[in-house]
């Protein structure tokens, strides 16, 4: 792939229907809003047009629905993308992206524990970062933070 | 009789390892007939343990860094006696240095029942003693005296080598003090 | 046969800090690897949820607790592209030069612990020697040795200190003299390089796949650094070079994070003589209360002044002592980040050990994962 400005990859072509949207972002290459799914097509055309790098996979709870944010860079291009999508707030699931970047895998796995997006796919998709059973997706914005004397709450969590 | 003998072993305990030795020596002579066995023992127990704590060596968290700066050249804790030791089978000290969340409290309280007696918890820093900034998380145990008996706490976010030293010797006073 | 899990953590030497290598092994061969996290985990992008946005800062000191300076830089940068300020250039400049004398202060204490467990006893107390100096530097301008609480939405606390940068000048030219003590104690030392060449290779391919950066991918060849692809701050302005390895092994991870050393201290040659040349103010003019007050925290009574600015997404990715630090935050018009997301270097390194462990012994564990410089603090935020 030729060095090139990511401005003249022309996503409406690569991608058809499946894109919604290509927003601005400051310093960046932009925001791709994409339809979940398409998920694992628009995951290997983003791939194949260069960015094999992916930086970070993380959910945002918007109350009314979620969005998973991928941020990609590109060697070539010396550039961030971003790709988001608009899940159901009730159970929202997507596509992995594990197989097109295998580094996706924790990932995945602390944004299905923190925000309780399930993906579909995924090899290994267990607790991470908090204990086996834990049952609670403490980045909702429904789950709030304990008063601290609270100590019976708490270890009636774990 | 029996209460002035007590009197040469409150001196014995400030002694320096060089001159502790006669001194102990003479002071068991004169007393050994008429003393119970456990009271001798006792100071000389006491005067060994502080001045050789073996920590647990761990780190929890930022006050893992500054415990391991105060062994640096700086520092220099070894000269207390403090040596860290990787086994608790080894330690009488365990220095919680750090965050403790819900996920490691249980293989922390292994770890002191693992300990031989008899031992001793610092919590050093904020998070050990109070949870710190996180003390509102949902993941962080809010002190460390929830789980285990805690004998003396270092405030500070993360306290200077100085101050984990400092509690160090307050540790040791404790240990001078002992009775049982 | 024999094959079996073991524990490597969490009270282990191995692990420098709280999380557990769980081993499969046939005898001394290592056959498959699990590492379990979460042992630290603190709640920080919760918690920021619930905090004003200067206090976050609080808890990013405590997020990488080696390199504090990186992660405060990293969320200032996301933050003030959320709320639309831009800081004053002198502001950069410090934030350029405490980001690497923290990148110097992180690489020396790696190399302290890494060594150790080598066997190697006088490289900690030589490291931790010359990173008080480090920290000393720290201390005169922030008041802290380790959580600095410095850099604010829309600049820095404060200013320098009357005669720093001779003080610093004199501390860098005391390192330079000692890097290569360093690497005298380990290039040259027989028992170092038997027990760390060749060993823990990741090719660049496999790096790429899996997202491993920092140091790891530089010594695989990779010539990526976001201080040079991407120049945030001040490092468009500054000259220097990306140092890289080809070997892709643990010697190679070391190789590369003493030339970043000695390229740091390149940069902060320049950075200081700039600052020397250049006075100014180092925060924003016309913020509002809550965000403008040099010396937060502000009082309640701050909090109560409605937002004028526009909503916002900020994003920032710095090149971090361990790797590709990034941030994302949300800014949705309230006091508080709606949410902000922190991508770890050290979290994916940690990912990829299937890749970098299997097929190694059991006694080829602390130096691999010693060259990975692992800060649970920060992968487990």
């Amino acid at each position: 792939m030729t060095a090139a400005p990511a401005s003249s990859v022309q996503w409406p072509e690569l991608l058809g229907n499946s894109l919604i949207a290509l927003e601005p972002l400051e310093g960046t290459s932009g925001r791709l809003r994409f339809r979940a799914a398409d998920a694992e097509r628009v995951f290997r055309a983003v791939h194949d047009a260069g960015f094999h790098h992916l930086t970070l996979v993380g959910g945002i709870d918007w109350v009314d629905h979620r969005e998973v944010i991928y941020t990609l860079w590109s060697d070539e291009r010396k550039s961030y993308l971003f790709l988001s999508t608009d899940l159901p707030a009730d159970h929202p699931s997507i596509a992995t992206a594990t197989k097109v970047w295998p580094s996706a895998n924790w990932h995945e796995r602390e944004a299905w524990e923190m925000v309780d997006i399930h993906f579909d796919g995924h090899p290994d998709l267990r607790h991470l970062l908090m204990p086996d059973g834990y049952e609670f997706h403490p980045l909702l914005r429904s789950f709030k933070l304990h008063e601290p004397e609270d100590l019976e709450v708490k270890v009636r969590h774990v | 009789m029996a209460g002035d003998a007590a009197v040469p072993f409150v001196e014995i305990e400030a002694l320096r390892s060089r001159e502790f030795i006669p001194a102990a020596k003479e002071a068991l002579s004169s007393m050994i007939a008429e003393q119970g066995q456990s009271k001798l023992i006792r100071p000389v127990f006491n005067w060994a343990g502080r001045n050789s704590l073996f920590p647990l060596h761990w780190g929890l968290a930022c006050c893992a860094i500054e415990f391991a700066a105060a062994f640096g050249a700086r520092w220099d804790a070894e000269r207390f006696g403090v040596v860290p030791r990787s086994s608790p089978r080894q330690c009488d000290l365990m220095i919680v240095n750090g965050t403790v969340t819900w996920k490691v409290a249980h293989k922390l309280i292994t770890l002191y029942e693992q300990m031989p007696e008899p031992k001793w918890v610092i919590a050093m820093g904020n998070c050990a003693t109070g949870g710190g900034p996180f003390r509102t998380a949902y993941s962080v145990v809010p002190g460390v005296d929830k789980l285990v008996p805690v004998d003396v706490y270092i405030a500070g976010c993360p306290p200077r080598p100085e101050a984990m030293l400092d509690g160090i010797l307050r540790l040791e006073d404790l240990i001078r003090l002992r009775k049982e | 046969m024999s094959e079996m899990w073991i524990n490597m953590g969490p009270q282990h030497p191995m692990t420098h800090g709280l999380w557990n290598l769980r081993v499969r092994i046939d005898g001394e061969l290592i056959l498959d690897v699990d590492p379990e996290m979460g042992y630290l985990h603190r709640g920080i992008e919760k918690i920021s949820e619930d905090r004003h946005y200067n206090e976050v800062v609080t808890l990013m000191d405590r997020t990488c607790y080696v390199a504090g300076m990186a992660w405060e830089h990293l969320y200032i940068l996301g933050a003030e592209k959320a709320l639309h300020i831009t800081p004053p250039e002198r502001a950069e400049y410090i934030r350029t030069m405490s980001e690497e004398f923290q990148r110097i202060a992180s690489h020396i204490m790696w190399y302290a612990a890494f060594v150790q467990d080598l066997g190697l006893m006088s490289p900690f107390l030589y490291g931790m020697r010359d990173r008080d100096l480090l920290l000393d530097l720290f201390q005169s301008y922030t008041g802290a040795r380790m959580t600095y609480e410095y850099m604010r939405v829309g600049g820095v606390r404060n200013d320098l200190p009357h005669g720093f940068s001779d003080r610093a000048r004199k501390v860098l030219d005391w390192l330079m003299e000692r890097f290569k003590e360093y690497d005298q104690l380990c290039m040259g030392s027989d028992i170092f390089r038997r027990r760390c060449d060749g060993l823990g290779v990741l090719s660049a391919q496999d790096c790429i796949d899996f997202g491993v950066t920092g140091p790891m991918l530089r010594s695989a060849g990779v010539a990526r650094d976001l201080r040079k692809d991407r120049p945030y701050s001040v490092y468009g302005r500054v000259d220097f070079d990306v140092a890289r390895a080809t070997t892709a092994d643990v010697t190679g991870r070391y190789l590369v994070r003493m030339e970043e050393m000695r390229q740091s201290v390149r940069i902060l040659r320049q950075v200081l003589d700039w600052l020397d040349r250049n006075p100014g103010p180092v925060m924003a003019e016309n913020l509002p209360r809550w965000l403008g007050a040099p010396y937060a925290p502000i009082g309640r009574e701050g909090y109560l002044l409605k937002r004028e600015y526009p909503k916002g997404v900020g994003f920032a990715a710095i090149e971090e002592p361990h790797g590709e630090a990034a941030v994302y935050v949300v800014n949705e018009g309230g006091e508080h980040p709606y949410r902000v997301k922190f991508r770890s270097p050290v979290y994916v390194n940690l990912s990829a050990a299937r890749k970098y462990l299997v097929g190694y012994h059991v006694a080829d564990i602390p130096p691999i994962m010693g060259s990975v410089d692992v800060c649970v603090g920060e992968s487990d935020r």
